[in-house]
């Protein structure tokens, strides 16, 4: 079975003289897995998934986004995106965001009045009719997973997609992973919440400075009696310069006090 | 071309909502009420004394076509200035905004294609503009009823113009939105549609009227000249000036019409359309190369 998206060499840098943000990335993912990508702040991880979606240009290696290249518009018509973050047109209330995105999905009126009141009422915003330029963070980042499952993607891919979800949110999306994942979805995940990513994703990559430190399913990664926080902090540590936890001006009223 | 049309008409939904825009069409809107209002009611106190007009007797058909194009020739000003607002705020928002807040990741992510977008962005910003305009132009024609009438075509005329010419402020601040913060890009547009070439069409007029005898000006702004998007200028604005001049008893030509424009050309208008195309084709590809 072809892999529903699959990395090769994968390299980017912004500017000539920065260090590579995305350094030799190699992954497949298949259809009905769910796929964890870690890694701590600046490890690449978003420009990962940025590329797969088509919205940056990698430098080097290439990728196959269900048999074809990213920047095709018809590749990304089973691809469901909910970025890290998330924003839309500000002016729009969350019904006509839903309606914009799924014209461009090409699903037609009928699918649209089914779909749209749907989604609306999953991500809880339903009789919702403030403008985007109202909304808390939360709702945006609950309107970006809506707009992603809108279309019925075969491949989601969740940025941080719990970052500013309450526990009932968080609660949903694993949920909603687990549903997609047994309805034959690849989910490709990107969280800093190790125990959410241990509960849901079979396969992980752990990255740092733009490099696959390691890959391979759960429990190839993560040994008996440990557990993935673990192997996480000791791999990005043994990667990365050594620094002191805490500035030492902290300590200094103890010292004063003493 | 999928999704062009919905880009389209979301843009022009969002752009019906924005503050900025409802501000410069109220004022503008105030601003030709009060214009000809005012021109109408100062002009009959005025009117009501003899020696303000010299002693001369003015009859009242006269004096209303004088009034008449007083005020189209104040309102051809005054449509040009907000239609250059309008332009310049529609150029600052219409693709900004969307790369600014993140919009466009998940606008991006969608099976919409790079050219499709620019499109819908395109055509939903020359629509809102001819929209803008139009009903300011609307609302002008029904103030000249106030006047005797007869200079309805001048404004048809003028209003083209007026709107081409915003067209391409509005294309320059898009492109230029697109690399860079919209202000920065509205000032660079400013500096290069309103202070460089609005000079060099200005010196270029005056040379073309012989105001200016230097051959060796007239050369280098001649060529300066076809190096600068072109402000079209309709029929109107010259007759309006002859008008003008006929009414107060002056002789209409030569030197008195020099710094007045000379309706635009083939030449022009040609000039125009591939301006168009330039910087639609630079916003294009300033979309097209733009990550997010």
């Amino acid at each position: 079975m072809s892999p529903v998206v699959g990395v090769q060499n994968l390299r980017k840098r912004y500017r000539r003289r920065d260090p590579w943000a995305v350094d030799g990335v190699t992954f497949e993912v298949e259809a009905g897995q769910a796929f964890g990508l870690l890694g701590p702040n600046g490890a690449g991880k978003t420009s990962v998934v940025k590329m797969i979606a088509g919205l940056l240009r990698p430098d080097e290696g290439s990728i196959s986004l269900f048999g074809s290249d990213p920047g095709v518009p018809q590749a990304r018509s089973a691809l469901g995106f909910a970025p890290e973050d998330p924003d839309f047109p500000k002016y729009l209330n969350a019904h006509e965001v839903l309606d914009y995105f799924a014209s461009l999905l090409g699903l037609d009126q009928a699918e649209r009045a089914r779909r749209i009141p749907e989604t609306l009422s999953f991500a809880g915003l339903e009789g919702e009719r403030r403008q985007i330029r109202r909304f808390s963070k939360g709702m945006k980042q609950r309107l970006g997973i809506a707009q992603a499952i809108l279309g019925r993607p075969k491949l989601l891919i969740l940025d941080e997609p719990t970052a500013d979800l309450d526990p009932i949110g968080r609660r949903d999306v694993r949920a909603l992973i687990e549903r997609l994942k047994q309805s034959g979805v690849a989910v490709l995940l990107n969280s800093h919440l190790l125990s959410e990513v241990e509960r849901v994703c079979d396969t992980v990559a752990i990255l740092a400075r733009g490099r696959v430190l390691k890959e391979g399913t759960m429990s190839e990664v993560v040994p008996e009696g440990s557990n993935l926080e673990d192997v996480f902090v000791q791999l990005v540590e043994a990667n990365q310069p050594q620094r002191d936890h805490l500035p030492s001006f902290i300590s200094e009223g103890d010292t004063k006090t003493k | 071309m999928n999704g062009a049309a919905s880009v389209g008409r979301y843009t022009l939904l969002e752009l019906s909502r924005r503050r900025i825009l409802l501000v410069f069409f109220s004022i503008g809107a105030l601003g030709i009420i009060a214009l000809g209002g005012g021109l109408k009611v100062l002009y009959q106190v005025a009117s009501s004394n003899p020696q303000n007009f010299g002693g001369q007797q003015v009859d009242a058909a006269t004096f209303d076509h004088f009034l008449e194009l007083l005020f189209v020739s104040y309102l051809f000003q005054t449509l040009g200035i907000f239609a250059l607002l309008i332009a310049y705020a529609i150029g600052m928002t219409a693709i900004y905004h969307d790369l600014d807040s993140g919009a466009a990741v998940s606008i991006f992510s969608k099976p919409v294609s790079r050219v499709a977008y620019t499109i819908g962005k395109l055509g939903a910003a020359v629509v809102a503009l001819m929209v803008i305009v139009g009903l300011l132009a609307l609302e002008a024609r029904a103030v000249m009823f106030l006047f005797g009438g007869g200079l309805e075509a001048a404004l048809t005329g003028q209003l083209v113009a007026v709107v081409a010419n915003a067209i391409v402020v509005m294309l320059i601040v898009l492109a230029l939105s697109t690399w860079v913060n919209n202000i920065v890009a509205a000032v660079i547009a400013f500096v290069y549609y309103n202070v460089i070439t609005g000079v060099i069409t200005a010196v270029h007029m005056l040379a073309d009227g012989g105001v200016l005898g230097n051959d060796v000006v007239r050369n280098v702004f001649d060529v300066l000249y076809w190096l600068v998007p072109h402000q079209l200028v309709s029929t109107a604005v010259r007759e309006l000036a002859e008008a003008e001049i006929k009414i107060s008893g002056g002789e209409a030509g030569g030197q008195a019409l020099a710094t007045v424009p000379a309706a635009s050309g083939v030449g022009d208008i040609a000039w125009w359309a591939l301006t168009v195309i330039l910087f639609a084709g630079l916003v294009y590809v300033a979309v097209r190369r733009r990550q997010v």
